[in-house]
């Protein structure tokens, strides 16, 4: 089973999508592992299964460490052989060493108090130094620990330390009914509130067995690829920002202000929240405001990625910096844009969802890898979003938006393109109530990739670079 | 370039009244507070939040708000800071380093909390990896500003309103 997993990591025919376990301890007597795989050429799902008491085979890739270290602090799984664990999210100095939350029998009323340190990887080559950054950060950013061993300038070394936000979702909704998932999910990370509640919702409705109507799935693609633009023009403002170019940075952050009001004209919140809901959408939105505004807004960014691409002293400080190479990005399991820029290509919207989307999403790759490729894969993405906004809102089927269901049991998968990458959700519904769910956001794959994008740059590229990465603390915390 | 200032020189300023906003509030807030002079230094901790907080709060500084022109900033360290914006339920991790944060804020410092969760919990109420909102670990907020997340417009209305009172 070992060599079968592995062999699947290194294969270039499958994606990575993450690791899900589930305590069965009560039925089955058994933890459940899923390994869950994307077979590209056949366009199906394969997961592999392990059951386990207390053991599992360590397997040494990237991808897979951070998903053992969370085995073993979410559940007291041991991968096995293994020479030494770190905890990733429970840090000791908060949590006792056998505190393993997401078992069903965890004893959460216990004394949180500080118990020992945290141990750092050991680097200290001669004549280097280092500088700690974090948690809290200069800017308005969320918290994460980064410890840079430098040697003159040039970055020797990166070691992140994240789930300073760890808040214990998971277990949070466990016992809780669908509702209070689907308002929780809104809440994993705030900028993809829309790709985060669908793949929830998508994955409830794989359980009860809908199909909903025509019409609420395109409204959804519409409201998808709204925050799909929102957060990629976000993005594309900061690297203005961070180049030192604020006349460009500001005039793109209108772009992405109007595009929040336009949010808000829509459905009455800037992120889009509260109109999704299982079986459909919970009310009807005014596609020719969708169409006015989508129109003004490509007109007013083609604008800036004119004198982006133009500009020799930007492109000066964007090329080559932060380099991912094609190895990297697939020992990783690398998504969403930081995939497709160092030429791998996996796209949810693609692979999984071709009959709704069809001609429309095309297969982009570029082979770079360094900050320029990264943001023109997500010119591609934002020139994307604004053909599909104004195909769907034209050719919008007539109907119904909801479709009632009855409850059903069991568990699935639920897969969403977010802006970041693919999302991934695993929902195991119980007497009507949510027994176990596990979200796994793209930004648990590619923050490891920081780590090796930074090595040779100077560290007053670090921002950009960072930046450009953009990935979500919230949604790697949780 | 040229065509670009062209338009910008065109659609003239963007900044908006921020008192326009207030349709049933009779008081105008244009400036800040006499008690604070001319300007209020804010430094930012996120202590668990989902980002959206984060989000709104970095549309403060864009041309349609325009925060400065209060005279209000965000600095980088809490040394040089008069108050400390909180947003998010406080975690077990961010929980040390929310106090030295505000340790190291110079008295009299003002507390303001961003946010329904900063105030107590909020949706992640009873997760096992929070200590809960301010409240929970006594530290009463001077200024407290709802909603989920409170829209740009309330965060300026809120910090104005808060020292006005």
């Amino acid at each position: 089973m070992k060599h079968y997993i592995e062999s699947l990591l290194h294969s270039d025919d499958y994606q990575f999508l993450g690791l899900f376990v589930s305590d069965k301890t009560k039925e089955q007597g058994v933890f459940i592992l899923r390994y869950l795989f994307y077979d590209i050429k056949n366009k199906k799902l394969n997961a592999v299964e392990i059951k386990t008491e207390k053991e599992f085979p360590h397997i040494n890739v990237p991808a897979l460490d951070w998903y053992e270290r969370e085995a073993y602090d979410m559940f007291g799984l041991i991968p096995t052989p293994i020479s030494k664990l770190r905890p990733l999210m429970l840090f000791p100095e908060n949590y006792p060493k056998d505190f393993h939350p997401l078992r069903k029998n965890a004893n959460l009323n216990i004394n949180y108090k500080g118990y020992q340190e945290y141990e750092y990887e050991n680097f200290e080559p001669e004549g280097s130094f280092k500088i700690l950054v974090g948690p809290i950060h200069a800017g308005i950013i969320e918290p994460g620990h980064f410890r840079f061993t430098l040697n003159g300038e040039p970055i020797l070394k990166l070691e992140i330390r994240h789930f300073y936000k760890h808040k214990g979702i998971e277990k949070l909704a466990e016992g809780k009914p669908i509702e209070f998932g689907l308002r929780l999910s809104e809440r994993i990370s705030g900028d993809h509130s829309i790709a985060h509640s669908l793949a929830f919702v998508k994955a409830a409705e794989t359980i009860y067995d809908i199909d909903i109507p025509p019409k609420a799935a395109y409204i959804r693609a519409i409201l998808l690829e709204l925050e799909r633009l929102m957060c990629n023009i976000n993005d594309f403002a900061f690297i203005f920002q961070d180049v030192g170019y604020s006349f460009g940075a500001e005039k793109v952050f209108a772009i992405k202000e109007m595009l929040m009001r336009l949010n808000e004209a829509l459905t009455g919140n800037r992120f889009n929240r509260g109109i999704i809901k299982v079986g459909g959408i919970s009310k009807e939105i005014d596609l020719n405001v969708v169409k006015d505004g989508i129109r003004l807004l490509k007109k007013e960014y083609l604008k800036y990625k004119k004198l982006f691409l133009n500009s020799s002293t930007i492109l000066e400080r964007t090329d080559t910096t932060g380099k991912v190479s094609y190895e990297t990005a697939k020992k990783y399991a690398a998504l969403g844009y930081i995939a497709k820029a160092s030429g791998l290509y996996f796209d949810t919207r693609k692979m999984m969802e071709n009959k709704l989307y069809g001609p429309l999403i095309k297969e982009f790759r570029l082979k770079n890898g360094d900050v320029t490729a990264r943001l023109k894969v997500r010119f591609n993405d934002i020139e994307e979003s604004f053909n599909i906004i104004e195909e769907f809102a034209s050719n919008t089927p007539q109907g119904d938006i909801y479709k009632d269901y009855g409850k059903k049991e069991g568990y699935s998968f639920g897969f969403e393109e977010g802006q970041r990458g693919n999302i991934t959700h695993m929902l195991e519904i119980e007497n009507g109530l949510i027994s176990r769910w596990k979200i796994r956001d793209p930004s648990f794959h590619n923050w490891p990739i920081i780590q090796e994008a930074v090595l040779g740059d100077i560290i007053a590229d670090f921002p950009l670079i960072n930046k450009s990465l953009n990935l979500s603390y919230a949604g790697n915390d949780l | 370039m040229f065509n670009v200032i062209k338009t910008f020189l065109k659609e003239g300023i963007k900044t908006e009244d921020i008192s326009s906003y207030n349709e049933d509030n009779v008081v105008v807030y244009k400036k800040l507070p006499k008690i604070l002079k001319c300007s209020l230094n804010i430094r930012h901790v996120d202590c668990g939040s989902c980002n959206a907080c984060e989000y709104e709060l970095t549309a403060l500084s864009n041309i349609f708000y325009d925060m400065e022109r209060f005279g209000i900033r965000f600095v980088a360290s809490p040394k040089h800071a008069d108050a400390l914006t909180v947003t998010g339920p406080i975690t077990r991790n961010m929980y040390k380093p929310l106090l030295d944060a505000i340790e190291n804020v110079p008295n009299p410092k003002v507390i303001i909390a961003i946010g329904d969760c900063a105030m107590d919990g909020g949706i992640f109420k009873g997760a096992y990896g929070i200590v809960g909102g301010l409240k929970d670990i006594n530290i009463e907020p001077h200024i407290l500003i709802k909603g989920c997340p409170p829209p740009p417009k309330d965060i300026i209305n809120g910090i104005l309103k808060g020292f006005e009172d």
